[in-house]
Formats: structure tokens, C-alpha cells, sequence
């Protein structure tokens, strides 16, 4: 595609399906395409930190095919809190689709078992040191402080339950959570960038929030739910002035609406085949923190022919219309050389005739 | 979303070249968004789901988005149609007019190869004549060289005669063996050759060239006659190149003697002249018969 515009990268959150975005950044860089901003919500943040570091998108996407090598033989999930089966339960809720459900029976079970269910905001089921070790070795802060400005959807955390009871609300149809909020991670200050990202990856429970200028953030595929305005953070981009953005799913069917948004050219990358690998009660969850090789390379292949599927077709589109405006174009200019050429064999016709009389 | 649309050639298309390019980012990337919301909607068909989606408003919403691409697909090949049917319009109206174009071209191409054929055909005439001119030039510089030749080759014979080289040879001899030297040269080629007014009057040259020397010879007139024997006596003495009466026989070989008698008794030393030779004859006499016999008998056709 030739780059006439500013182009901007959407990397939405859905856990370990980030593999798909490695896929997506590979297809990108077998197309051509350069991209200008980054924005990320939970492993699309983290992904998004990755991409905004390296030179171009080409080394990119080698660093984040090496870093989700490592994701698959070394899983990033690390048990910090002793709750035992509980524990499945949780991450269950935090699949978001049988939200409710899934803390009921994690309460349920707790009071049952007589083991205490955690409600303080500080208290993680799971221990976000593996993500910090795997950060330190693929992010290169100083590097991130001159690459591509990258924003990251963040949500201001009212504590790990009640930030699941207003998912489990808003999925119900019946109040929207608050919208996230977007930081733009090169602003901050160093010490903080890296917070950043991770705040943004810190699924309510499993992870714990984190303090970012002073304020704790959450998940940030938590806010604006029903619309994914969190999960799917656009808005930035259209802030830096991008006019073209290229935004990635990790969900089947997103009903991030496009529509949303009608003054920018919006290239989506849906998957074209499901995206989910398990189905069934614990499918979503097992989904989303299911850092095993088989799988992720499996998302690194669907993400990569998705983009080439639906970013080719849209090129192949463009590149006939622009052949077709060229075509006419080229009709026009030799149009306007008919006339010369007319009047030049007309005389030159005159003056044999006048010979002939 | 829909918005009134806009005219192709409207002014902010000029301005805004990008909005051609989302109109078609719409159009082809819609059908994918369309294929995903569609696919999602078919697995969902169970009861509970269908509850769900329906209490939650997803159902409504998905289905929201899977119009709206599709709306958005059939107004965007409707503007691309009417685009591209206007692009043909254009080629179909460029087609014909360099069709015309092209006729007009042909017809200007008849007139320059009429033109051309005319051209050449004058200059073929014109190449004709010329080369019919030289043919006759060359003819002509031939005929005079010819001629040259002939009249070099007369001379010649005739200034050896002059000269005494024939002087072994008997007077009807020597005019025979000059009569042959011509023959045998550019003279006689001409004569075979040719007919008619020039080769007539060479022969006569040849003739009273002829006539000319034997009265030198003999010291007498033209007119004036000799006894035979005088004329076929071969001169005797020392000077006299010996064989010579040889080769003037051998010379004389290919006239049969009752057609060519003078020629025969000139070359050969006879004792009894044939009875067509005359006993007595004088120097026109001998120089014509001579000259007939040996280039207008049947010998030399």
C-alpha cells in the first residue's frame, strides 16, 4: 500500500489469542505496510511495547515471534495466592463471558471449603513476575523512549470484584462500565512506562493493579464494554492524527463497531475462522491463559493469513481502482495530443494534394 | 452510518483524494466484518444464547452490524458501478473516436499510397525511357566502335599490302589473302553481322581498296586487262617466304571451288583454269569477284 497516510495500530486485548497479533504483524510486513502510532489494551499493550521498540515492524516481528516462543515453552501464569481449584474458577470470571456465573460459584466454593475469598485490591491470584521478567527482556525502555508513540488503554481500578461485578453487569445488557482510559506510555516517566504496560495487562483478580502517576489501573479492556472502547483503544489514534488505522480482534465477533468512528479509514482484522481453540463451559479461559505451543502457533498462522486475506483484498481493490484513475488519466493526456497530431497530417495532406493539382 | 452521498467530482473528492480510497477500504474490508458478525450469529442459535443475546441487546447489535456493511457494500458497488460504467462510457466514446480517427488515418494513407503507386509508376517510365536512351546510346557507341574497328582493320590489311608483306604471293593472291585477313578480322564480323546501306559500302571500300593496290602492283588501270597467268603467276626469287602458296590453299579450303572459281584459282596453282574463270580480266574484275565470292557467297551466310 502506499503510504500516503498516517497509519495507525490497534492491538486489542484476549490474553494468550495475542498470539494471533505476531501473525498480523508478520502479514503486515510481508504486505509492506509501515505503521506510524501503536495502541494497545492488556496483552495488546504488551505486544504494542514490543513493536514500538524494535527499528522497524520487520524486526518486530522477529522480536515478537522469539518473545512468544518463550511465552509458549515458559508459561507467563505463576500461581501467587494458595486458593487451589478455586483458582480455575477465577480465571474462569476472568473470561468475562460466564463472568457472573463463574465468581458465584468461586464465592460459593470458597464459603463451602471455609477458605476466605479474597476482596482486597492488592490481593492477585496470579503473580505478574514472569510478564516483568519477559518485559525486561523484550523492552527495551530506552529504545521504546525513541520509537513509534504508543498509547496503552488502561482502567481505573475500583477493586478486582467490584471491576468484575460491572463487567458482569455490563454484559448483561444492563449499564456500561466507565470508559478506559488511554496513556501515552512515552510521556511518562521511565520508571512508570513499564507499569504502564503492565496495568494494562492486569486482569481484574488474576493480576494486581498498578499504580500508575499515582492512580491504580486496571485491565484495560475493562472499560466501555458492550462498545470494547477499552479493549479496542482507537480513540488515541485518531488524537495523533491518524487517518488510516488497522485494528486487530482477538474475540470472534467484536461488536467494536466501525461505524463508531465514520471520519477515519478503518482497516479491520477479523479472524476468518474461529479464534477460539476450546469450547464449552471453560473454553473462553482456557482461551485466554492458554500459553501452550500447539496453540500459540496456531494464532500466529491464523493472524497472519487473516492479514493477508483482508488487508490483500483491500489492496488488490485499491490498487485497481488506482490502475483504472491511472488508465483514465493516461487517456486524457494522450487525448490532448490528438489535436497536434491532427492538424500536422492534415497539413502535410494539404500540401501533397495542392502538388497533385 | 449513512451519509448523503457524495458526487465523484464534487470538490472535497479533489481535495480529500483519501475519501476514493476509504470508500473501498469500506466496501472490500465490510465484507469481512460481515462474514465474521454472520458466522458468530449462526453458532449462537442455541436456546440460552439466543436468550441471552436477545436480553442483552447483542443479538440486536450484531445484527446492526451485519446490515450495515451490507447496505454500506450494495451503496458502494452501486458508486463503484456507476463509476466504472462511466469510465466505459468514456473508453467506449475514446474507442469510437480513435476509430474515426483511425478511418480518417486510412483514408489519408489511401491517398498517399495512390500517391506512392502514381509516383513509382512515373518513375518507372521514366526509368524505362532512360534506360531504352542508354540501350540506344550504348548501341550506338558500340556500332561506332565497331565501325572504328572495322575501318582500323581495313586500313591495316591494306597498308600491309601496301607495305609488300603479300608480296610472295601471286596478284589474285594477295588480294585473296587481304580479302581473308579482313575476314578473319573485325571486318569480316561486321559484314557477318550486318546487312544492308554501311556493310554495302565497307565491301566496296574493301573493293577499291583492292582494285587500288593490284594497280599499283601491276602498274596499269583499273580497267586495263590481264592474261591469266599473269594474275596467278607467283613471284619467284629468294624474297619469297617459302610455304606461302601452302597456306593461301589452306586458307582456301572451306570454298568449294565451283562456287568460289576466282578463289580457288587464286589460291591454288592450277594448270587448267575452271571454264567460269575468264582467260583475260582486269583488276575490278578480279577485286569484285573476289570480294563477293568470299563474303556474300553461301560460305559466309
Amino acid at each position: 500500500m502506499r503510504k500516503v497516510a498516517k497509519v495507525g495500530l490497534v492491538l486489542s486485548g484476549g490474553g494468550a489469542k495475542g498470539a494471533y497479533q505476531v501473525g498480523v504483524v508478520k502479514g503486515l510486513v510481508a504486505l509492506g505496510i509501515e505503521v506510524d502510532v501503536i495502541a494497545g489494551a492488556s496483552i495488546g499493550a504488551l505486544n504494542g511495547g514490543v513493536i514500538a521498540c524494535a527499528g522497524s515492524l520487520t524486526q518486530a516481528a522477529g522480536r515478537l515471534e522469539a518473545l512468544w516462543e518463550t511465552l509458549a515453552e515458559e508459561t507467563p501464569i505463576s500461581v501467587e495466592n494458595p486458593l487451589g481449584a478455586l483458582s480455575y474458577l477465577v480465571l474462569l470470571s476472568a473470561s468475562g463471558l460466564k463472568m457472573k456465573m463463574a465468581l458465584l460459584l468461586a464465592q460459593r466454593a470458597a464459603q463451602l471449603a471455609g477458605i476466605p475469598f479474597p476482596v482486597d485490591n492488592e490481593i492477585s491470584i496470579l503473580s505478574d513476575k514472569p510478564l516483568q521478567r519477559l518485559l525486561s527482556a523484550y523492552l527495551d525502555v530506552n529504545a521504546l523512549e525513541r520509537g513509534l508513540p504508543l498509547h496503552v488503554s488502561v482502567f481505573m481500578s475500583s477493586g478486582g470484584f467490584l471491576d468484575i461485578a460491572q463487567i458482569a453487569v455490563a454484559e448483561a445488557g444492563l449499564l456500561e462500565t466507565p470508559d478506559s482510559q488511554f496513556l501515552h506510555v512515552q510521556s511518562l516517566p521511565l520508571s512508570e512506562q513499564k507499569n504502564a504496560l503492565l496495568a494494562s495487562a492486569a486482569l481484574p483478580l488474576l493480576y494486581q493493579p498498578r499504580k500508575v502517576n499515582g492512580k491504580l489501573y486496571a485491565d484495560g479492556g475493562q472499560g466501555g464494554w458492550s462498545r470494547a472502547q477499552g479493549n479496542t483503544p482507537i480513540t488515541p489514534l485518531l488524537h495523533s492524527g491518524c487517518d488510516t488505522v488497522i485494528v486487530t480482534h482477538l474475540s470472534d465477533g467484536s461488536l467494536w463497531s466501525r461505524y463508531d468512528y465514520p471520519h477515519t479509514t478503518i482497516i479491520e482484522i477479523r479472524p476468518q475462522t474461529p479464534i477460539a481453540r476450546d469450547s464449552g463451559f471453560l473454553g473462553g479461559p482456557k482461551d485466554l491463559l492458554g500459553f501452550d505451543t500447539r496453540k500459540i502457533r496456531s494464532w500466529i498462522d491464523q493472524g497472519y493469513h487473516d492479514t493477508l486475506h483482508s488487508v490483500g483484498r483491500i489492496m488488490n481493490s485499491l490498487q485497481a481502482y488506482s490502475h483504472l484513475q491511472a488508465a483514465e488519466q493516461a487517456r486524457m493526456n494522450s487525448e490532448a495530443q490528438d489535436a497536434d497530431a491532427d492538424a500536422a497530417l492534415s497539413s502535410a495532406m494539404s500540401r501533397l494534394r495542392s502538388l497533385e493539382n | 452510518m449513512n451519509y448523503p452521498a457524495i458526487p465523484k467530482d464534487a470538490e472535497i473528492c479533489r481535495v480529500l483524494t483519501c475519501l476514493h480510497q476509504k470508500f473501498i477500504v469500506d466496501f472490500a474490508n465490510g465484507i469481512d466484518v460481515a462474514r465474521d458478525h454472520q458466522r458468530v450469529q449462526r453458532e449462537r442459535s442455541g436456546f440460552y444464547a439466543r436468550l441471552r443475546d436477545g436480553l442483552s441487546g447483542k443479538g440486536a447489535r450484531r445484527q446492526a452490524e451485519i446490515n450495515a456493511p451490507l447496505i454500506d457494500g450494495v451503496e458502494a458497488s452501486l458508486h463503484w458501478l456507476t463509476e466504472l460504467t462511466e469510465s466505459l462510457a468514456h473508453s467506449h466514446l475514446a474507442i469510437a473516436r480513435v476509430n474515426e480517427r483511425v478511418n480518417s488515418i486510412k483514408q489519408e494513407m489511401a491517398t498517399l499510397a495512390n500517391y506512392s503507386f502514381e509516383t513509382r509508376q512515373g518513375l518507372q517510365e521514366v526509368a524505362q525511357r532512360l534506360n531504352n536512351r542508354c540501350d540506344k546510346i550504348e548501341e550506338e557507341v558500340a556500332r561506332i566502335d565497331f565501325v572504328q574497328r572495322v575501318q582500323r582493320n581495313l586500313s591495316a590489311v591494306f597498308a600491309r599490302w601496301e607495305g609488300g608483306r603479300f608480296e610472295s604471293l601471286s596478284p589474285a593472291g594477295r588480294c585473296f589473302a587481304a580479302l581473308e585477313e579482313l575476314r578473319w578480322g573485325d571486318f569480316g564480323d561486321y559484314c557477318r553481322i550486318h546487312t544492308g546501306q554501311e556493310r554495302q559500302q565497307f565491301l566496296q571500300e574493301a573493293t577499291n581498296r583492292a582494285i587500288a593496290q593490284l594497280k599499283r602492283d601491276l602498274q596499269s588501270t583499273a580497267s586495263e586487262r590481264f592474261g591469266a597467268t599473269l594474275w596467278l603467276k607467283p613471284p619467284a626469287g629468294e624474297s619469297t617466304l617459302p610455304n606461302a602458296a601452302e597456306a593461301l590453299a589452306y586458307l582456301a579450303e572451306e570454298y568449294p571451288p565451283q562456287q568460289n572459281p576466282f578463289v580457288f584459282v587464286s589460291a591454288h596453282a592450277v594448270e587448267q583454269l575452271p571454264l567460269h574463270v575468264p582467260r583475260i580480266m582486269s583488276a575490278t574484275r578480279l577485286s569484285e569477284t573476289l570480294v563477293e565470292e568470299v563474303f556474300t557467297r553461301d560460305i559466309y551466310a
